[in-house]
């Protein structure tokens, strides 16, 4: 049996109605009024010079008014894609991205453009100039030219040295690598007796000088493509009681290594600021989301010579005393 | 009959498609073409070097050294060239001068024409960015690769110290006159006017 229903009175319509277009709208102005957010994507965040540039570009897009959260690829490019479909999928409004692979990250970077996303190189770039809204990289091949210098004018022009590569995907290693041989090539009687890469790892790197040193005990310097590569080198130096004798260079300006330096530990290292990347990438991201959107292709930041003489005059990752 | 006509228009049709489809060509021939779209950073250098440094617009050098003395932040923001967010600014600039003194990596002018300035011209530890970025002969912007456009320094570096350099030394002798036009940076952190080195695109003695 049907039961009968009653007909709503006019006067309760009219209020269901207004309930109704009141939520709907309420609704709307929330979305509106949530913060819009960016996502920071972070090549590994085993490596405390990475952990500061995801921090402070998490900590930069925040101060500007964003939701930030931090991704972390592990060094995977697969992990990296997962995170660039999941945070598509979330509406992120642009990345900050730190790129595991040069080749290899191209196709995350454009999968984001194609959905509308910016995306906003640190620090390492992708070789592609129309994926990537901009790419804010320190200027390595600069910076090692200089080092190169100072290896040349500390070593007397000659001598026996090793040197330790990053990772043999990212452009950054051999654009050290390259500024570094721009000079030290130049000078014949320092001859490199090997030439290894331990990733940019520092137990990796104390391996790699470990073996190399069984062969060639009489080395006296060492050129890491990083500082954690060269605390590694310094501690297989320690462990062959040859640390005073061989000299080590790095390339960060991280903490354990500015303290090295002051130390007369490590020779010299390469300042580039995390800081100043992540800050440079996450104002242009603003600048963005805000209109803007002719910017340069790429934003190389300075670098300085970090050596045993100067050390007084700089903080760690990047800030001047 | 009729078949065999089939078979025939069947082949025919079928050869030229192919003909059509495939072009072939010696392998030497394809790899130069395959080359010429490949960026050369050897070539570009070279070129610059051999048919553009004459004409390249320089700062007068007495100019820039008073200009660089009596402000160094308006002077360099207003005249020098740098790479993206950076304290290194690069000129051109030319003189004539005589040598007061020749060094193991570099030669001491005096700027005629002016009040006591000098200036060193380097002979040795010529490598960087100076040449490239003072001249702006390229643009970071249209790099794929930073490595292709580094490469260009090193390659203006080379054709300097293997050209301009072992001649320059080979006749340079003090009390010579001589036109000078190169690269110098300037870094407005640590400014020291004595120490500012000129990497020569141009040596001519005037004696």
């Amino acid at each position: 049996m049907k039961t009968p229903t009653k007909p709503i009175k006019p006067l309760n319509l009219i209020l269901l109605l207004l309930v109704v277009v009141f939520t709907i709208f309420s609704c709307a102005n929330k979305k509106e009024d949530a913060p819009k957010k960016i996502a920071v994507v972070i090549s590994t965040l085993n490596n405390p010079w990475f952990v500061v540039l995801g921090e402070s570009a998490a900590g930069r897009a925040r101060e500007l008014g964003y939701e930030a959260t931090i991704f972390d690829s592990q060094n995977s490019t697969s992990k990296e894609a997962e995170h660039f479909e999941n945070l598509i999928a979330a509406g992120y409004s642009a990345i900050l991205f730190n790129p595991t692979d040069s080749e290899g990250s191209v196709s995350n970077v454009k999968r984001a453009k194609n959905a509308g996303i910016p995306t906003f190189c640190m620090d390492r770039e992708v070789n592609s100039l129309d994926g990537p809204a901009s790419q804010v990289i320190s200027d390595s091949f600069s910076g090692c030219v200089e080092l190169g210098e100072y290896f040349v004018r500390k070593l007397n022009k000659k001598g026996k040295y090793v040197e330790l590569l990053g990772l043999v995907g990212d452009n950054n290693t051999w654009n050290r690598s390259k500024g570094f041989h721009s000079v030290v090539d130049y000078f014949p009687e320092l001859i490199m007796v090997a030439q290894q890469s331990a990733d940019f790892d520092r137990s990796k790197a104390l391996e790699v000088l470990e073996s190399v040193l069984q062969s060639n005990p009489d080395i006296n310097a060492v050129f890491c493509g990083n500082d954690a590569m060269a605390m590694g080198a310094y501690q297989a130096l320690v462990a062959a009681g040859k640390e005073k004798e061989v000299m080590v260079f790095g390339f960060d300006g991280a903490d354990d290594v500015m303290n090295a330096i002051a130390d007369k530990k490590i020779m010299a290292t390469v300042m580039q600021s995390p800081k100043n990347i992540a800050k440079t990438a996450a104002d242009l991201a603003d600048e963005f989301i805000n209109g803007k959107n002719d910017f340069s292709a790429k934003t190389p930041l300075e670098v300085e010579l970090v050596t045993q003489e100067n050390i007084n005059e700089f903080g760690n990752y990047g800030s001047k005393k | 009959m009729s078949k065999l006509v089939k078979y025939f228009v069947f082949i025919i049709a079928t050869g030229l498609l192919l003909y059509s489809s495939i072009s072939l060509e010696p392998l030497d021939k394809h790899k130069i073409k395959q080359d010429k779209n490949i960026f050369s950073a050897k070539d570009l250098a070279a070129n610059f070097m051999l048919n553009e440094t004459s004409s390249l617009p320089a700062i007068d050098a007495s100019d820039f050294l008073e200009g660089i003395s009596k402000n160094v932040n308006e002077y360099c923001s207003s005249y020098g060239k740098k790479l993206g967010i950076s304290s290194d600014y690069n000129f051109i600039i030319e003189g004539i001068g005589t040598v007061e003194s020749v060094k193991e990596e570099d030669v001491l002018v005096s700027l005629v024409n002016s009040d006591k300035l000098q200036i060193l011209i380097a002979t040795d530890f010529i490598f960087g960015n100076t040449i490239r970025d003072a001249s702006g002969i390229a643009d970071i912007g249209d790099f794929q690769n930073t490595m292709d456009f580094n490469n260009i320094s090193v390659e203006l570096n080379n054709i300097v110290r293997e050209t301009i350099v072992p001649s320059f030394k080979q006749k340079v002798k003090e009390g010579d006159t001589l036109y000078f036009k190169g690269a110098v940076e300037v870094n407005i952190k640590r400014v020291n006017l004595q120490k500012l080195r000129v990497i020569p695109l141009i040596v001519k003695f005037n004696n």
